[in-house]
């Protein structure tokens, strides 16, 4: 996978995590999104996809999303798992394997 | 890249530990347990102390670590010596995982350490009227003030005939939430399944829970959270648990058809030289290769981080599940009378593999979900 290197920039801008995350969505679903669509809405998430999307922005942003951040807002659009993202790596130190 | 270093440089010391352990605790009595429908509780607590039912829970909180590969590996020879053991294994974990996932740290650094302590967990998702539809549970949790009160029928919990904990799954507040009941609360009441067909000892119980009242800090993640994700995500664990568990399956099934057909003779030869028998023992040499190889790719994604885990968790228990049910019944066939008894090694591989095709999951609900992955990724 292409995600080593995004995990160890040490600066992650909101732009490049919307960037790599609009382009793993398009490949998973054949579909050009833009960062704000509602995707749930689009009828683009099943459950399973939400748990692939899980485990991806896990791996490759090292941030662990349990708990009360598990729920679907929190992966409505780009931006919202952009900002999730972002939020978890101020707060939360890295993690390494669950 | 995957797996061994998971576990960290003892990781193979701590699984070959693992085994033996598993080996000395059953100890050929997985038949009488299957005929009595109980595993003795001395055992079930030994495994948990040792870590061996969750193996996975990390070190720091007292488990033993073990990358998704090694678990497997244990998981499988569990399901090799007894299907019943091996049920409340994946229980267990699936337990453990959830409580992983969905508590903070506070109650995760209380409730995991308990797991690994010796204490027994059973997970509830199914009711009479929601079992593959889950969405359909109408079990309440209800958040009162400093309090969470559940209201509900659960059936066929796994291991709930000796378990300490209960981690159950309710509708609240618009949405979902899991709770972790302590058997012994007040307004629990654990009836077992009687006579399943197969899986007899693994402590298969319909739970009713009159508005069980609890602290807060009992609720595991939030109130309102999505249901289909919160019961992916917990069976995910219990799906690659029961695969791993059909490849034991698998593999006693084979050892014990080519030993018979080994020994026997028929018609002045050895079975295994009757081409029609051969036959049999390739399929199920086959079907065991086959079913280990789509648990390890699974585990390797798994333990990789791979987004690719949640299909091919799906792929490998719908493969071992099938597999284990065909090739169990291969192996009565084989064995024919010398097999054809309750308690037989193949006889409880019959009727143990025969479940696996209905739980975490039926093999219509894992085709439906890759039916759906073969349309989303056709070219």
């Amino acid at each position: 996978m292409s995600t080593e290197s995004t995990a160890q920039g040490a600066e992650l801008s909101a732009e490049s995590i919307e960037r790599e995350l609009l382009g793993f969505l398009e490949a998973k679903t054949r579909t050009t999104l833009t960062p704000d669509q509602d995707m749930f809405a689009s009828g683009l998430v099943s459950s399973m996809f939400a748990m692939e999307l899980v485990v991806h922005l896990e791996q490759t942003y090292r941030v662990a999303i349990v708990g009360a951040d598990l729920k679907l807002d929190n992966f409505r659009t780009v931006q919202r798992m952009t900002e999730l993202v972002l939020r978890l790596r101020a707060g939360s130190p890295a993690v390494g394997h669950a | 890249m995957p797996d061994r270093h998971v576990g960290g440089p003892a990781a193979g010391d701590r699984l070959a530990d693992g085994f033996a352990l598993l080996d000395s605790l059953v100890d050929g009595r997985a038949e009488a347990w299957d005929l009595s429908g109980e595993i003795p509780l001395e055992v079930l607590r030994t495994a948990g102390e040792r870590g061996l039912l969750c193996a996975q829970v990390a070190r720091e909180l007292g488990g033993l670590g073990l990358s998704s590969r090694d678990n497997g590996e244990l998981t499988a020879h569990a399901g090799s010596l007894c299907s019943s053991l091996r049920s409340v294994m994946t229980s267990q974990g699936m337990a453990a995982w959830t409580i992983q996932r969905l508590a903070n740290p506070d109650q995760s650094a209380a409730l995991l350490p308990e797991l690994v302590g010796g204490k027994l967990a059973a997970v509830g998702f199914s009711e009479s009227g929601a079992g593959s539809d889950v969405t359909a549970m109408t079990t309440k949790i209800e958040v009162s003030g400093d309090s969470v009160v559940v209201t509900g029928h659960k059936v066929w919990m796994t291991a709930a005939h000796y378990a300490d904990l209960l981690v159950v799954f309710g509708q609240c507040e618009g949405g979902a939430a899991v709770v972790a009941v302590p058997a012994s609360a007040p307004g629990v009441h654990v009836e077992r399944v009687a006579d399943p067909l197969g899986c007899r000892a693994a402590g298969h119980a319909n739970v009713r829970f009159d508005s069980v009242r609890l602290p807060l800090s009992s609720l595991l993640g939030t109130p309102g959270m999505p249901l289909p994700l919160l019961v992916t995500t917990a069976l995910a664990y219990g799906r690659i648990s029961v695969a791993w568990g059909c490849v034991g399956i698998l593999r006693a099934c084979r050892h014990a058809a080519a030993r018979h057909a080994a020994s026997r003779v028929q018609f002045g030869k050895p079975l295994h030289e009757h081409q029609l028998v051969a036959g049999h023992l390739a399929d199920l040499y086959a079907d065991e290769q086959v079913a280990a190889q789509a648990c390890a790719h699974a585990s390797a994604c798994w333990d990789a981080g791979s987004p690719d885990q949640v299909v091919a968790t799906v792929l490998a228990k719908h493969v071992s599940a099938g597999h284990a049910a065909r090739g169990a019944a291969a192996a009565v066939q084989v064995l024919a009378s010398a097999g054809a008894r309750d308690g037989h090694v193949v006889a409880r591989a019959y009727r143990d593999a025969k479940l696996m095709e209905i739980i975490e999951g039926s093999n219509e609900i894992c085709q439906l979900i890759l039916a759906q992955h073969a349309v989303a990724t056709a070219q």
